[in-house]
C-alpha cells in the first residue's frame, strides 16, 4: 500500500534536520577550535592507552615477581616498583579505571546537577530557597572532609563493590557546583521573553524545560561535564591518597598512593611516581583544553576578538566581516 | 568637588537588608552543616567504643570485663537514647563548647586538640588564598590583555599545567627538592624548637620561614583557576561599551585597562568566597605532607584511629571558619557592587 506523502511531512523532516543541525552546532564549533582539537586528540590518545592496557599489557600488573625498585630497562620500559611490579603494565592497566571514574563522575554529577539546578530554577520560591540552602552546604563544606567522612563510612563494604563507592563519594561531593550554575542560568533564562511567550501559549512545564531550557544551555552542560570529570579524576587520586579507597585496585591513584607510601620520592624511584602523575595531568589538561573550547561557544566574545584593538572603528569593521564569514 | 561629596553621601548607606539576608543564610547553612555532622557518624555501622573494646580484646588477649564497654561508651559520650534526645544533647554540648573526648589523644578533650591546631591552618589558608588571588588575577589580566598571543598561551598553559598536576605529588616533589636534596627549607613543623611561641621576632621569623614551602605549593596549585577566571572576565569587559566610551573620551591606555580590570574582578571575588572551602581541602592535604601541625595532620590521625569525636570536631571547626570567611566576603561584596544591593531591595 502506498501512502502519498502529506504536504506537512517535508516541512517536518526539514525542521527535524534543522534542529539536529542546531544541536550539533556546538560540537562542530568545538572541533574547529584549536585548543579543543588538541584536548580531543589527547583524550583519544588516553582512551587508546586504556584499550592497550585492557588488551595487551606486557605483564600482569599485580605480579610482584620482578627485580625490585629497578630503573628503566628494555624488559621493563618504565622500571619496577619497590614491590617488584612492572610500572608500565600498571600504568596501562590503570588507565581504563581512571578514565572510567572520571567519566562516570562527570556524567552522574552533571546529570544530578542539571536536574536539581533546573528544577530549583523553575520551582516556587520556597522550594528554590530550600534547594539553594542544601547546595550551599555541599559547596561550603570542604570536599576533603566529606570524602573522609563518607570514605570511612564505605570502608567496611568496599571490597565487593569495585569502583561504585568511590564514584558515589565523588558524585556526592562534586554535584553542587554545577547545580548552582544551572540554577542561576535557569532563573535568568526563565525571565526571558521567549519562555514567557511559551507559557502564554500554554506549553507544558516539562516541554518548556526540555525543549527550551535544556537546549539553550547545552554548552554549559558540556562545560560542566568536563569540570566534574576533572573533579572526578583529581578526586580519585585524593580518595586513594587518603587511604579510603580500595587500595588493591590498579589505577593511577593507587599507584601514587603506593609510590608515596614507600617514599619513592626519597629513595629516588622517580619512574614509579612521575608516570602516573604525568598521565593524570595529561588527562586533566585535555579536559581543560576541551573546556576552553566550550567556553568560547558559551561566551562568543572570547571567540571573535583576535587581539587588543588599536583603532576601534577599524576593528569593528573587521569583526563584522569576521562574523559574516 | 561638591558633586563628588554628594555622590559619596548617596553611596554611603550600609546595605542592611542585604547583610541581614546573608546572616540568615549563614545561620541556615550552619544549622544544616551541624545537623549533617550529627547524622554522619551515627550512620556508620559500629561505634568507636565497641571498636576500642574489640581492639583491647584482640591486642590484650584473654577476656576484658564487659562492664568496661559500658564505661567506654559513657566516656565517649555514646548513648542508646532516642535520636532526638541525642540531637538535643549534642546541640546543648555545642553551646557549651563541649565537643567530646578525643579517642586518639585520650583523655584530651577535642576542643583542646583543635585549639592548638586551628590557628596554623587558618594562617596557611588566609595567606595562601590571598597571595594566590592577587598573583592569579594579575596574571589573568596580563593574559586577557594579550589574548590569543604567545604571552597569553604561555601564561594559560603554565598555570593550567600546574593546576592539573596532582597537588600532593607536587608537594612531595617540592619537599624532596628544596628540603632534602637542597636543604634550604625545613622538612617539617611550623617553627623551630629553640624559639618560644608568642609575639616575639625570632618566633615570627621562624614561623614564616617554616611556612614558605607549604604556602608556595598551595599557591602553585590554586593559581590556575584565578588566571582563567580573570582572563575570561576581562576579555568581554575590554570589548564592552563603557570601554569604547572611555576610549573615545581619550582616557589613557593603562587607565582603560584598570577600569576593565576592576569590573572583571567582581565575579572572581564571588569565587574567592567559594574557594575558601576548596583551599581548606588543599591545605589539609598539604599539612599532612609537610608535617605542619594544623588540622590536616590531626585529620589523618583521627581517620586512622576512627576517632569520630575528633573528626566531628574538625568538621565543625572548619565549617565555622569557612562560613565566617564566606560571610565576610559576601558582606564586602555588598559594599563593592551596588547592583547586589538593588537586587535585594
Amino acid at each position: 500500500m502506498d501512502i502519498a506523502p502529506l504536504p506537512g511531512d517535508d516541512v517536518k523532516a526539514k525542521r527535524r534536520s534543522e534542529s539536529t543541525r542546531r544541536f550539533l552546532k556546538p560540537f562542530s564549533i568545538l572541533l574547529n577550535n584549536n585548543k579543543a582539537k588538541v584536548g580531543f586528540a589527547l583524550l583519544i590518545a588516553l582512551v587508546a592507552v586504556s584499550i592497550i592496557g585492557l588488551l595487551a599489557a606486557p605483564y600482569n600488573p599485580n605480579a610482584d615477581i620482578y627485580a625490585r625498585g629497578q630503573g628503566p630497562t628494555s624488559a621493563h620500559l618504565l622500571g619496577t616498583t619497590a614491590y617488584g611490579q612492572d610500572v608500565l603494565s600498571q600504568l596501562l592497566v590503570g588507565a581504563g579505571p581512571t578514565l572510567m571514574v572520571g567519566f562516570a563522575v562527570g556524567l552522574a554529577g552533571t546529570l544530578i546537577s542539571v536536574i536539581i539546578g533546573v528544577i530549583s530554577g523553575f520551582a516556587s520560591e520556597r522550594v528554590n530557597a530550600l534547594i539553594n540552602g542544601i547546595v550551599n552546604i555541599f559547596l561550603i563544606v570542604p570536599g576533603v572532609l566529606l570524602i573522609m567522612l563518607f570514605g570511612t563510612f564505605f570502608l567496611g563494604i568496599h571490597q565487593s563493590l569495585g569502583y561504585a563507592p568511590t564514584i558515589l563519594i565523588l558524585v556526592i561531593t562534586g554535584w553542587a557546583f554545577g547545580a548552582r550554575t544551572f540554577r542561576s542560568v535557569t532563573m535568568s533564562i526563565g525571565k526571558r521573553d521567549f519562555i514567557l511567550s511559551s507559557i502564554l501559549i500554554g506549553e507544558s512545564r516539562m516541554s518548556i524545560i526540555f525543549r527550551q531550557i535544556i537546549r539553550s544551555i547545552v554548552p554549559i552542560i558540556v562545560s560542566n561535564f568536563f569540570f566534574t570529570a576533572m573533579y572526578g579524576t583529581m578526586g580519585l587520586t585524593f580518595v586513594e591518597y587518603l587511604g579510603v579507597g580500595n587500595l588493591l585496585q590498579v589505577n593511577w591513584g593507587t599507584m601514587l598512593y603506593w609510590a608515596i607510601n614507600n617514599e619513592a620520592y626519597l629513595t629516588g624511584l622517580w619512574w614509579w611516581i612521575l608516570p602516573p602523575s604525568i598521565m593524570i595531568s595529561v588527562l586533566m589538561f585535555s579536559f581543560t583544553l576541551l573546556n576552553f573550547g566550550v567556553d568560547e561557544i558559551a561566551n562568543p566574545s572570547l571567540r571573535r576578538f583576535k587581539a587588543v584593538k588599536k583603532n576601534p572603528r577599524q576593528q569593528e569593521l573587521k569583526e563584522k566581516v569576521d562574523f559574516n564569514a | 568637588m561638591m558633586e563628588k561629596e554628594k555622590r559619596g553621601e548617596h553611596r554611603a548607606p550600609v546595605p542592611i537588608k542585604y547583610i541581614l539576608k546573608r546572616l540568615l543564610q549563614f545561620f541556615g547553612v550552619f544549622f544544616g552543616a551541624i545537623t549533617l555532622n550529627f547524622a554522619l557518624p551515627r550512620l556508620i555501622p559500629g561505634n568507636p567504643a565497641q571498636l576500642a573494646y574489640l581492639n583491647l580484646v584482640k591486642t590484650g588477649g584473654g577476656t576484658v570485663n564487659p562492664a568496661y564497654l559500658n564505661q567506654l561508651m559513657v566516656e565517649y559520650g555514646i548513648s542508646n537514647k532516642p535520636l532526638y534526645v541525642q540531637y538535643f544533647q549534642y546541640l546543648l554540648g555545642l553551646l557549651h563548647g563541649n565537643l567530646g573526648v578525643s579517642i586518639a589523644f585520650y583523655p584530651d578533650p577535642v576542643s583542646t586538640v583543635l585549639l592548638g591546631a586551628l590557628p596554623w591552618t587558618l594562617y596557611l589558608v588566609a595567606t595562601s588564598t590571598t597571595i594566590s588571588f592577587f598573583i592569579g588575577n594579575r596574571l589573568g589580566r596580563y593574559a586577557g590583555i594579550n589574548r590569543n598571543t604567545a604571552k597569553d598561551i604561555l601564561v594559560d598553559l603554565a598555570t593550567m599545567f600546574l593546576a592539573s598536576f596532582p597537588a600532593f605529588v607536587l608537594a612531595f616533589i617540592v619537599l624532596t627538592l628544596f628540603a632534602v636534596q637542597l636543604p634550604i627549607f625545613p622538612v617539617s613543623e611550623a617553627y623551630s624548637l629553640n624559639v618560644t611561641p608568642g609575639l616575639n621576632l625570632p618566633f615570627i621569623i621562624s614561623a614564616t620561614y617554616h611556612s614558605i614551602l607549604p604556602i608556595a605549593t598551595i599557591i602553585m596549585t590554586s593559581l590556575g583557576g584565578w588566571v582563567l577566571g580573570m582572563r575570561n572576565n576581562i576579555i568581554p569587559n575590554l570589548n564592552s561599551d563603557f570601554i569604547n566610551f572611555s576610549e573615545s573620551l581619550g582616557l589613557r591606555d593603562h587607565q582603560i585597562k584598570s577600569i576593565a580590570y576592576r569590573n572583571a574582578l567582581l565575579p572572581n571575588l564571588t569565587g574567592f568566597a567559594m574557594s575558601i572551602g576548596l583551599s581548606v581541602s588543599g591545605v589539609i592535604i598539604e599539612e599532612s605532607i609537610f608535617s605542619y601541625p594544623g588540622v590536616g595532620l590531626y585529620m589523618i590521625t583521627a581517620i586512622n584511629a576512627l576517632d569520630y569525636p575528633l573528626i566531628q570536631g574538625i568538621f565543625l571547626m572548619v565549617i565555622i571558619a569557612v562560613l565566617v570567611g564566606n560571610l565576610i566576603v559576601d558582606i564586602l561584596y555588598g559594599f563593592l557592587d551596588p547592583r547586589i544591593r538593588q537586587e535585594v531591595s
